[in-house]
């Protein structure tokens, strides 16, 4: 287990990625805080889905949108399991729609979620992880922060942002010893991307990405834990594409 | 220097060499952290985390500047350009004991302030917020990871 003794905090861990996330932590051994905002029985289950596994788990409610709530989600975490190592910054919502015809504010509550909640759980948890010089922090983002889709503007925009942040934090933190890395996910099948990836529209997809399929979250949630591992030791500012291959190629990839 | 400072200026000498790669006997206690040794302000948050792990005391960039400006409001240490009155000036006699105005060569500006700090000065408020906090590590500072191969105990 190379995670053994490490303690963690996933924001949006109650389903989809950042329960994989929080899931496959544990089985590296690493005690983790489930964060959620509403779905407090999930959250639970995910906590037993982890005792179950022998593991150490604790579940915290907490808007990380609000930079209050997300600073006393940190130290809640802290302080219930003795400690902090990693933080996975998973939180997210979408929004979409075309840009037209959408009220100006359609984007602020995507970026206050998918980029503040990122920005004030780091902000929380920085000191922490400098003082101790040793930390890794892995925001789990979207291949869509790098390109562009119809519909997802503010969605786009807001993993871009992330991405941004990934690099400059990385840079930042990089002398007191903490790392900060992203995963770019390609489309995963979880209530966030709600139909989408059903029926015909998914099929349509699929035939684009050159691994044709759709990841599943604990695929996007290996790729988290190796981030926030010892196997990363020397990575910091890096956006890892998982995403079947999507964004490698040109256009479709063949004419 | 006592004993106890002498500690406390090797927990400060091994932190800033750690911090900005430089050599331990390169952080004389007369240098200024920022003018002298090159320290920009990201660099002084390093050695502070690593005075702290040393230590246990903990400092923070907040508590050096208000330990620079003694609480007195922006407006009354400086005039409207930000330049340092006499006011702003006194104070800084008194908690910088190296500081003399009569050696500027020019106008001092608020900007300036924390380019006077000096090894030794931060040496002290390490010492004396020791004292203060009552912490456990007092006169028997671990110097954490130096590059220095010197015992941590070392003079």
């Amino acid at each position: 287990m190379k995670l053994h003794d490490r303690i963690a905090l996933v924001t949006g861990a109650s389903r989809g990625i950042g329960r994989a996330v929080a899931l496959a932590l544990a089985r590296e051994g690493a005690a983790v805080a489930v964060n959620y905002r509403s779905r407090e029985e999930d959250a639970l289950a995910v906590v037993k889905e982890i005792e179950a596994l022998g593991g150490r788990a604790v579940a915290l409610r907490a808007d990380v949108a609000d930079p209050g709530a997300a600073a006393d989600l940190v130290a809640a975490a802290t302080e219930s399991l003795g400690g902090l190592h990693i933080l996975v910054n998973n939180a997210g919502i979408s929004d979409d729609g075309l840009v037209y015809g959408r009220p100006p504010g359609a984007w602020l509550e995507v970026m206050k979620v998918n980029f503040g909640g990122a920005y004030h759980c780091t902000s929380a948890a920085m000191g922490h992880l400098m003082a101790q010089r040793d930390g890794a922090i892995v925001n789990i983002s979207s291949v869509m922060g790098e390109r562009g889709w119809i519909g997802q503007a503010n969605y786009s925009a807001s993993k871009g942002a992330l991405n941004a942040f990934t690099r400059s934090t990385a840079v930042e933190l990089a002398r007191f010893g903490v790392r900060v890395n992203a995963v770019c996910a390609g489309f995963t099948p979880t209530d966030l991307v709600g139909s989408l990836l059903e029926d015909e529209t998914g099929k349509r997809i699929k035939k684009q990405v050159p691994l044709r399929s759709f990841a599943a979250a604990e695929q996007i949630a290996a790729v988290a834990v190796f981030l926030a591992g010892p196997d990363a030791a020397y990575m910091t500012g890096e956006l890892v594409r998982a995403d079947g291959g999507f964004a490698a190629q040109l256009g479709v990839g063949r004419p | 220097m006592t004993d106890t400072l002498t500690d406390y200026l090797l927990v400060v000498q091994t932190a800033t060499a750690d911090s900005l790669g430089i050599e331990p006997d390169e952080v004389v206690p007369e240098a200024t952290l920022l003018d002298d040794l090159g320290a920009e302000s990201i660099d002084l948050l390093d050695v502070l985390f690593r005075m702290e792990r040393a230590s246990g005391v903990k400092i923070t960039i907040a508590d050096i500047a208000g330990l620079l400006q003694g609480g007195i409001p922006d407006e009354e240490f400086g005039d409207e350009n930000e330049v340092v009155n006499d006011t702003g000036l006194s104070h800084l006699e008194k908690v910088l004991p190296q500081f003399d105005r009569g050696q500027l060569t020019e106008p001092l500006t608020a900007d300036g302030v924390l380019g006077l700090f000096t090894v030794e000065n931060l040496t002290r408020l390490l010492a004396s917020r020791a004292a203060a906090t009552g912490s456990p590590d007092t006169g028997t500072p671990n110097t954490g990871t130096s590059n220095t191969g010197a015992p941590a105990d070392a003079p």
